[in-house]
């Protein structure tokens, strides 16, 4: 094993840094901001997709990156509570295979984000970490899985109202 | 195996290899008759036995040969497909090193196998005229001649498609199926660019992976599962029994891995295994030292003081260690506290009522367990035993006994075939007690006719035991050379031939369900053991063992060139009259 080069990953995210800085305006779903102090800390606010239960909620995620990124992933998880099958109710862990052995130092914390918006329109009921969220799902109850994922995007993702 | 192989084999005196493969042994019989004063009138059957059950239908490989034969498929695709041969063994992997299959599936659709496998055939990016270009990993600019690419031409640093390459080997044999860095690609990346971008210790890693693919992807190889063997088997399945000696001297089931278990059968063996590993630990140490209350059937430890057993509460019963019965009843009447007579008078009354029946018949179950797998376990201890002496007599005492009876050690092979028959005879005979396990006990006649045969493997093992560690001790520690050397060549070789033939047979009728059984009815001594050595099974030829080789003078009708010796059931040829084993006349 190749000693870990702290430098290159810090080459690379500060490279993805001003990538952010420059695109702000590319994907206007996605907010991604570096902790002030620690390059290593990140934290996104991504929009909730249309036609979802999620639509009009804005979900946090926090972004831990290790010292041998990108050849390892960003350990990601939502800081914002969500009822989602591959997001664990409490935790806010994700289960994502390009989080784990899909995982390609090619993807970037931009990709991470925009992969996770997909997951959030597309989930897989088959592998849930949320298995309540799951069962629904695989049992065809999508209405009700809805409402569940509705009212915790209205209590958890939305501005409070009054 | 081929032939050179062969001759290393038999050339090989110090090894374990002589016995198993036995057709290179029975070959160098024939070649050098001359080497012993045996009629190899009564060795040819044994030898025509061992031919058939030792058909080379498998191949020791070892590490050389291993990456020989991989080297060889790889050549032999990139030849018919016309490809690199980093493509070949790309291909190869991915189609479990099936030669066929590669060209099948090739053939049929080159396109679809070549996406699947990601071999592609131009690049999907190209930049031409590009002087500086931007690494995928690092995003950082740098001239062309510091840039990699896979097939597929994206753009990667050396030091970033170092640094992926080293993660993906020490994240294990995956990097077998290393692919562009690129999510959306799908190019295979192969050993040319790992020997080009790792390290030394991680191609070092990386080539044993692909080596330990060649052998654990395809279905035709196995590795040795002998702790510590670095040896794999080329299995051609199909033909006779499974069993697959190693050389490193271990012998195991090729179907399931086990170590070698004929006469008994896979599933048997692991409802064996099973059942040793779930009870046999706690159920030997209970029955050995606890009996059950005999109120309440806790198991009870003895450890210490008199007969007068009080259980722990909430129990409290009072009885008796020895007989199992109410203390209350102990005394003056049942013939002393220590007479326990009570017991078996009451058994013959019949007072026993259900409840003592059935813990006596669980008992009994257990005892019947225990039997078998104490047999079994001694057995396999007697064998490690007699590996353990096989050891000592190659490496110590051949020496010696070549020093007192002037004999070329070559000349004393027949020790090592001897001890290497003792070995296997104890692995045959330890199966035979997990067949005796399953045997059905309500089939009284299989049971008598299997417990027959098997008392007679026995002290025939044990003669031959005998013999070989006892009567060679006196030749061993001679003072000089002894007249009567050649004698006991003579009887200890044929000894173990005798005893090689009786376990061949043995393992086929048992193997047989012992059929014989069936047509012969309840047997009495002699029918029984004409029928054991008789067993002819229609299996790949291995019919023509039909040699009676048990203890009676029974001939079997095709076998008109030899008589057998009543007394120690050598075979012996037509024209002499006295037993060469025994020097009894004949009868």
């Amino acid at each position: 094993m190749q000693p870990p080069i702290p430098q290159a990953s810090r080459a690379r995210l500060f490279k993805e840094y001003k990538e952010v800085q420059r695109e702000k305006a590319a994907d206007p779903d996605i907010q991604l901001v570096c902790d002030d102090s620690n390059i290593f800390k990140w934290t996104a606010l991504i929009k909730g997709p249309s036609e979802t239960p999620f639509e009009g909620g804005v979900f946090q995620l926090a972004f831990a990156v290790p010292e041998q990124y990108p050849l390892q992933p960003p350990q990601v998880r939502f800081l914002t509570k969500i009822f989602h099958p591959n997001v664990h109710f409490k935790t806010g862990e994700i289960c994502l295979d390009i989080l784990k052995n899909a995982w390609s130092p090619a993807w970037t914390l931009q990709s991470v984000c925009r992969a996770i918006i997909a997951l959030m329109a597309h989930p897989e009921p088959d592998s849930p970490l949320n298995c309540d969220s799951g069962n629904l799902l695989r049992s065809g109850d999508i209405r009700g899985y809805q409402s569940m994922a509705r009212m915790y995007t209205r209590l958890a993702a939305m501005p409070k109202k009054g | 195996m081929d032939s050179e192989d062969d001759m290393h084999d038999a050339n090989d005196v110090d090894s374990l290899e002589d016995f198993y493969s036995g057709d290179t042994a029975a070959d160098s019989d024939d070649d050098n008759d001359a080497d012993y004063d045996f009629d190899n009138d009564s060795d040819d059957d044994a030898d025509a036995i061992m031919l058939h059950r030792h058909q080379p239908n498998y191949t020791i490989l070892k590490e050389e040969d291993i990456r020989q034969h991989q080297e060889d498929d790889i050549t032999r695709v990139a030849a018919v497909l016309s490809i690199a041969s980093v493509s070949a063994s790309i291909l190869l992997r991915h189609y479990h090193w099936s030669v066929s299959k590669v060209n099948d599936e090739w053939f049929a659709d080159e396109s679809r196998v070549r996406k699947a496998v990601g071999l592609l055939e131009e690049p999907v990016v190209r930049y031409p005229n590009a002087k500086e270009l931007t690494c995928g990993i690092c995003f950082e600019t740098y001239p062309c001649d510091m840039i990699q690419s896979a097939a597929c031409g994206h753009p990667f640093c050396s030091t970033c498609w170092e640094g992926y390459i080293s993660t993906s080997i020490n994240d294990g044999p995956g990097c077998l199926l290393l692919r562009c860095p690129d999510p959306s690609c799908c190019a295979a990346v192969g050993q040319d660019m790992i020997n080009l971008m790792a390290s030394d210790e991680d191609k070092e890693k990386y080539s044993r992976y692909l080596l330990r693919s060649y052998i654990e992807d395809n279905r035709k190889t196995k590795w040795c599962p002998a702790p510590g063997c670095e040896y794999a088997v080329e299995f051609v399945a199909g033909s006779g029994s499974y069993d697959v000696a190693c050389q490193c001297s271990y012998g195991f089931c090729w179907n399931c891995t086990e170590e070698a278990h004929r006469p008994v059968d896979c599933s048997t063996v692991a409802k064996w295994i099973l059942k040793n590993s779930a009870e046999s630990e706690n159920m030997n140490w209970i029955l050995a030292n606890s009996k059950p209350c005999p109120k309440c059937k806790r198991p009870i430890e003895k450890n210490q003081g008199c007969m007068h057993i009080t259980c722990t509460p909430p129990c409290k019963f009072e009885f008796c260690w020895l007989c199992l019965g109410a203390w209350s009843d102990h005394g003056e009447r049942t013939g002393g506290f220590y007479a326990c007579n009570r017991y078996e008078a009451a058994k013959q009354e019949g007072v026993y009522d259900e409840t003592e029946r059935r813990r006596e018949m669980a008992k009994n179950s257990l005892e019947r367990y225990t039997h078998y797998y104490e047999r079994w376990a001694t057995n396999q201890s007697s064998r490690q035993k007699a590996l353990a002496d096989l050891h000592q007599m190659q490496t110590v005492h051949i020496e010696k006994l070549s020093d007192k009876q002037c004999q070329p050690e070559s000349q004393l092979k027949f020790i090592t075939e001897a001890w290497l028959q003792i070995v296997e005879c104890r692995r045959v005979l330890k199966w035979t007690y997990a067949y005796g396990y399953y045997l059905p006990e309500h089939e009284l006649p299989r049971r008598q006719f299997f417990e027959y045969v098997q008392g007679e493997a026995e002290s025939g093992l044990e003669r031959l035991h005998q013999c070989a560690e006892k009567e060679l001790q006196t030749y061993i520690s001679a003072d000089g050379p002894s007249a009567d050397f050649n004698d006991f060549r003579t009887k200890l070789a044929g000894l173990t031939s005798v005893t090689r033939n009786y376990f061949e047979n043995l393992v086929r009728a048992l193997e047989n369900g012992l059929s014989e059984v069936d047509s012969y009815g309840a047997c009495s001594r002699t029918t029984s053991s004409k029928s054991t050595g008789g067993t002819s099974k229609a299996r790949g030829g291995r019919g023509k063992g039909t040699t009676s080789r048990s203890s009676c003078s029974n001939k079997t009708p095709d076998d008109s060139s030899r008589w057998y010796c009543e007394h120690c059931a050598t075979a012996n040829a037509k024209s002499t009259n006295t037993c060469q084993m025994c020097y009894q006349r004949r009868a």
